[in-house]
């Protein structure tokens, strides 16, 4: 049986990722994401081995042990406020990234905001460039 | 090998990302962004040298290797720490990642070949003498091309 230290899961979904049996269920509304650990009487260890968080444990299966439920609140784009990832999985890349990474040429802290808008950003920077070495004068 | 734009010449077809497409199973990992009327924007991996990707990465599925990003699928568990991890957002988890390989393999990657502009291009020289040669016509044209 899995034992889920809820302090230390980052909401990743890795563990349902590689369950084999089905048995880490996930669900997502807009806002909220639920993962649920049904009790499995498995010797299989992989949700363990390759949980980032070091969240989970193996422990023996005990039949008044109840399932194990994490709730997280997804955390909205700076700029555009759809709900891309939960708040632990931004933190754990800001701590893994040297912090003069975390801050873009102009100043944005780009960690915060959803990966399509960093595409947008990205897309309209290099216009702006563009039409900047379009219009240059002549000295 | 990393692929250089020249977005001047894009004309925004979008063929690139058919192409990637097409040699990925579906999967494409490049994208032909629209700025208003002003430009389209092919935004693809940099293939950065310091790349947050592989320093986010949990298993060691992203790596270098030489100038390529490389990506070990065996490896990925589908954390999609990469995903948030990129600042361009050009990696993507669907239950694993994915992310512009360069089309190992093969001899160009095929949004370079395809693209029917000659925006796209693995050749840095290239790239440079473009921009050189543009930045001598501004001057002497008085800005107008």
């Amino acid at each position: 049986m899995i034992k889920v230290d809820a302090g230390l899961c980052l909401g990743c979904l890795s563990c349902s990722n590689v369950c084999p049996s089905q048995n880490i269920v996930r669900t997502e509304t807009g806002k909220m994401r639920y993962i649920h650990w049904k009790k499995c009487k498995e010797e299989c260890d992989l949700c363990v081995e390759f949980c980032p968080g070091h969240a989970l444990t193996l422990v023996p299966f005990d039949e008044n042990a109840p399932e194990s439920e994490v709730s997280f609140e997804l955390v909205a784009c700076k700029i555009c406020k759809s709900c891309y990832a939960t708040e632990p999985m931004l933190r754990r890349i800001e701590s893994t990234l040297p912090a003069n990474m975390q801050k873009d040429s102009e100043g944005l802290e780009w960690i915060r905001v959803c990966p399509l808008c960093r595409r947008n950003i990205e897309a309209e920077r290099a216009t702006r460039q563009m039409v900047l070495a379009r219009s240059r004068k002549s000295p | 090998m990393p692929v250089y734009i020249d977005i001047s010449r894009c004309i925004g077809c979008r063929s690139c990302e058919v192409a990637c497409q097409r040699v990925h199973g579906g999967s494409g990992h490049i994208n032909v962004h629209f700025v208003g009327d002003q430009a389209s924007v092919p935004i693809f991996c940099h293939h950065c040298e310091q790349a947050s990707c592989t320093m986010a990465c949990f298993s060691g599925a992203l790596h270098k290797e030489g100038e390529r990003t490389a990506f070990d699928v065996e490896k990925c568990i589908g954390c999609g720490l990469c995903h948030l991890a990129c600042p361009f957002g050009v990696v993507w988890t669907n239950k694993i990642a994915h992310k512009c390989d360069l089309c190992e393999g093969r001899a160009q990657p095929a949004c370079v070949v395809t693209c029917p502009a000659n925006a796209l291009s693995t050749d840095f020289q290239q790239a440079s003498r473009r921009a050189r040669s543009r930045a001598a016509r501004a001057a002497t044209l008085g800005g107008r091309r």
